[in-house]
């Protein structure tokens, strides 16, 4: 899956989760952090992870899917996204499998901006 | 959740930030999905659940001027879907606060609950903010 990253996007995710932190909104303010100008929600970065998971595996991971995160580089605006997964093993215990996959969103300088790991049971 | 910030010494293990209560409604989901490139299904996504607790959590955790709070990673599990109209509670406590020289990691621990008080959502965050 492949997003692209526009400030229009993080202002409207700004707007929908009431998160107006100003290093995701306030261009004047972010210049002048260590980040140099806005940065993306960690949260709009994790909502691709999960909708991807949603696409794979329905209503298994919205009712009944974990995920375990780490936000370790900041995405920006122009930068375009790639979200992937990939299932590593399946788990069997008491006649239910899991599914136990790893997944990472990369910008395009191939940098890691979330990588983490999600469990979810297979119907 | 209060409008006014709490003081950083507040922000200790155990402390409860004051619940807060989101209708999950239609204009809500309409804006959320068109943030993150989504298409609807009746049912809320579970993050962005997430999001309006983690949004309602950052408006509190006091911060120096001029200064900014990092989202170092999150745990979450979506215990149960839930339609769009849904109302939740949200519940967030600090489970730990780690000093690190300049900085502090809060480890968040959040539930939250529709109206039967089912549990929706369980998760952790971990913050890091400048002291």
């Amino acid at each position: 899956m492949v997003k692209h990253i526009t400030q229009e996007k993080i202002s409207l995710y700004a707007e929908a989760s009431g998160d107006f932190n100003p290093i995701h909104v306030d261009e004047a303010f972010a210049a002048k952090t260590p980040f140099g100008g806005t940065i993306a929600h960690g949260m709009l970065n994790l909502a691709y992870v999960s909708e991807m998971m949603t696409s794979a595996f329905g209503k298994s991971w919205v009712s009944g899917g974990k995920l375990r995160a780490k936000f370790k580089e900041s995405a920006r605006p122009g930068d375009t996204l790639t979200i992937t997964g990939k299932i590593d093993c399946i788990d069997q215990k008491s006649d239910v499998s899991y599914a136990n996959c790893s997944f990472e969103v990369r910008n395009q300088k191939d940098e890691t901006i979330v990588a983490g790991e999600a469990i979810v049971r297979l119907l | 959740m209060p409008d006014k910030p709490i003081s950083y010494e507040e922000l200790t293990s155990g402390y409860k930030f004051p619940p807060a209560t989101y209708e999950l409604n239609a204009s809500f989901v309409s804006k959320y999905l068109a943030a993150v490139d989504g298409s609807g299904d009746g049912f809320v996504p579970p993050l962005a659940i997430t999001a309006c607790a983690i949004a309602a959590m950052t408006k509190t955790i006091p911060l120096p001027a001029g200064t900014i709070a990092i989202h170092a990673s999150q745990e979450l599990e979506f215990l149960k879907s839930v339609p769009v109209g849904t109302t939740v509670d949200c519940h967030i406590g600090v489970a730990q606060k780690i000093a690190r020289g300049k900085m502090s990691m809060l480890v968040l621990d959040l539930e939250i609950l529709d109206k039967d008080k089912e549990k929706v959502q369980s998760g952790r965050a971990t913050v890091a903010l400048p002291t």
